[in-house]
């Protein structure tokens, strides 16, 4: 291993602190807002959530230290990840600048996930909670939460969309061998689930399904409930991938130019992007989502609720409407409607732009990557690539330095190329 | 040292005129400072479900005229009176400043204006300063330190900081930091705190940190509700104790 490769993963370029973007915002972040008459979904909060995530949900506070007992577990779980210049890449496309991946595929669980996974996880145990619980769709937000729930010795219960649970039995099984009990969601464990299943017993699930389910436990077994995404507390703690970065390119003497990222609910891409925002007011800096879920684009930026069921807060974002029914796409943690408040008011307010790929432009930009630098990545990372590639295309002779959030690896959602 | 601030808050027309010009009547005027009015809207969205309900039957109830001699009882007795108006409400500002003025209103506070209609505010501020109407700079824990510099720049009234996302719910905080930070940003100036304050510890905790007073209105429903008149009187001694026991 060469010594600058082993600089660049040096227990050190792990950053100390947390960082949270509310204090930089150009304008206000709109708080959470309560949808229904004589109930507060924000209160609601208060006793689903772990009390230090909560916290950091409405803080303003710009840097949050890293507790020592997470810090030991994101060493433990492959932090820091790799970042790497693509330099087969850069020669493939013919690009006379620089081409930089952060390789978030290279932690346990393969993705960016387990980052806030092992925060909320840690914080539940600390409260001495039971355990966590959650709902997932593909897996992977499950799989993370498995693994965090595991290394603090907590149970874990998660819901699976029906649909998923049956189509994608690996996902089920690394959750199972870390010890989580999975069920299908809509399920028998709670009330709102035996009501679905007694309307329709062969009820596919929703995400929105598997959220009220897991609510529902969180409140009747002491489990604290955990936030994959959207939430302003769960980009925090995905920071550690843009601080990280930044040291990284720092020890290479570098800084980009350019940054691209993917977005399904926005705590990759927040967690990767915003570090950079106080360092540089030029830097450019793309948001990519799937053609198929154009939200930024085709997309309002109002108040909308997080999820189909309406149990958590309305959030002010740019949002196709919470039952915006998205196509069965390639790429299944980008089918969320909306994306974070703090991500929507920045393209709202034009500091970050956003862009959309095809199916067609994703697949290749996944097999040119893994053909020029070898590594499988995963669909919803393929967005970042194909946005990266697209814009070189259009800068060939800008000589830019530009950096590539790859979010996971895709070793799990090789179907997509069957 | 000046006397710390003691801000009750009322929605006009909860829980129905007559009971809360009782409660507003038998309010001794030595232990307030100020006084805030919500106007009921129909979408008091920073508000929390207390609070909302407040609205909701008020606006059933609120009339006008039945409320032009209380105003002038606090306006005759120096007793600075604010409004709590939603900017989705108003329609013309410079009309609307000049009704409140008339009425012997002092300002206002805006909660939404910041929010939801940032590029718009600025302006509002302005003809709200030509006018010499108060606006009343209204930050929460997730304003950002340029917006708070740059309104506070602009205005030059007290400032209402809110602890909570919004009114009368709980969300835990480092009230420690949260102090320091708004001190940093905006110094010399008159800072009142509200939503989410209720006990005395809550007051005095404050106080103590160097809050120039507290505005309170969520837990004030309760006694309207029970039409307690004499609890109500007896909490905001209590309050106002604990301010002076800091000042």
């Amino acid at each position: 291993m060469s010594e600058e490769f082993k600089s660049l993963l040096s227990n050190d370029i792990i950053p100390e602190n947390w960082y949270n973007v509310t204090p930089d915002l150009p304008e206000p972040l709109p708080p959470p807002r309560d949808t229904k008459t004589d109930f507060s979904s924000i209160n609601l909060l208060n006793k689903i959530l772990p009390k230090e995530v909560l916290k950091q949900e409405f803080t303003f506070k710009r840097y949050e230290k890293i507790p020592d007992e997470i810090m030991e577990k994101y060493l433990q779980i492959g932090r820091p990840t790799p970042l790497i210049r693509a330099k087969n890449l850069e020669k493939y496309l013919d690009y006379n600048g620089k081409i930089f991946f952060k390789y978030e595929g290279a932690t346990a669980t393969g993705s960016h996930k387990i980052n806030t996974a092992i925060a909320q996880a840690y914080y539940a145990m600390e409260e001495s909670a039971n355990g966590v619980t959650t709902e997932t769709g593909a897996g992977q937000w499950g799989s993370a939460t498995a693994l965090a729930a595991s290394l603090y010795n907590l149970k874990s219960q998660i819901f699976m969309v029906r649909i998923s649970y049956e189509q994608k039995p690996l996902r089920k099984v690394v959750m199972s061998l870390y010890n989580s009990n999975v069920v299908p969601s809509p399920s028998n464990l709670t009330e709102f689930g035996r009501k679905i299943l007694k309307e329709n017993p062969e009820h596919p699930g929703t995400l929105g399904i598997g959220i009220s389910e897991a609510v529902e436990y969180a409140l009747d077994h002491n489990y604290r409930y955990m936030v994959a995404s959207v939430m302003n507390s769960a980009l925090t703690h995905q920071s550690v991938i843009g601080q990280e970065s930044i040291r990284q390119m720092e020890l290479l003497g570098e800084f980009p130019d350019v940054l691209f990222g993917c977005v399904g609910g926005g705590s990759n891409f927040g967690g990767f992007a915003f570090p950079f925002l106080p360092k540089s007011d030029d830097i450019e800096i793309y948001a990519t989502t799937a053609h198929e879920v154009p939200k930024f684009s085709k997309g309002e930026y109002k108040y909308d609720l997080m999820d189909t069921a309406g149990v958590l807060p309305a959030v002010r974002m740019y949002s196709l409407g919470a039952d915006f029914v998205p196509p069965k796409i390639y790429a299944g943690g980008l089918r969320y409607h909306g994306a974070a408040p703090s991500l929507s008011l920045l393209i709202n307010h034009g500091r970050i732009k956003s862009d959309e790929v095809s199916e067609s432009e994703v697949k290749d930009a996944i097999k040119i990557f893994a053909n020029t630098q070898g590594f499988i990545i995963a669909p919803e990372s393929g967005h970042a690539v194909a946005s990266a590639i697209k814009y070189i295309k259009n800068h060939r002779n800008d000589k830019k330095t530009l950096l590539i959030n790859v979010s996971g690896h895709g070793l799990l959602d090789l179907s997509i190329f069957q | 040292m000046p006397m710390k601030n003691l801000i009750p808050y009322f929605t006009l027309g909860y829980p129905n005129n007559e009971t809360l010009k009782r409660f507003l009547m038998a309010m001794p005027l030595d232990i307030i400072n100020y006084i805030e009015f919500g106007f009921p809207s129909n979408d008091p969205r920073y508000d929390g479900p207390t609070i909302r309900k407040t609205h909701r039957i008020g606006n059933e109830n609120y009339n006008e005229n039945f409320y032009f001699d209380i105003f002038k009882h606090f306006s005759d007795n120096n007793i600075k009176m604010y409004s709590l108006s939603y900017y989705s409400d108003i329609d013309d500002i410079e009309r609307f400043a000049a009704i409140l003025s008339n009425l012997g209103f002092s300002g206002s506070i805006i909660p939404d204006l910041l929010i939801d209609y940032y590029d718009e505010a600025f302006d509002v501020i302005e003809t709200l300063n030509d006018m010499h109407f108060e606006y009343i700079p209204f930050f929460t824990p997730s304003t950002p330190d340029n917006v708070i510099k740059k309104v506070s720049e602009k205005t030059f009234s007290w400032i209402y900081y809110g602890l909570q996302p919004s009114t009368g719910i709980d969300i835990p905080y480092d009230l420690d930091y949260t102090c320091s930070r708004i001190f940093s940003l905006v110094k010399s100036r008159e800072i009142n705190f509200g939503f989410g304050i209720k006990t005395i510890d809550d007051v005095s905790e404050l106080a103590r940190r160097g809050a120039s007073g507290v505005a309170i209105g969520s837990y004030l429903v309760n006694m309207l509700d029970k039409n307690d008149v004499n609890g109500f009187i007896d909490y905001l001694k209590m309050i106002r104790g604990a301010l002076d026991v800091e000042a």
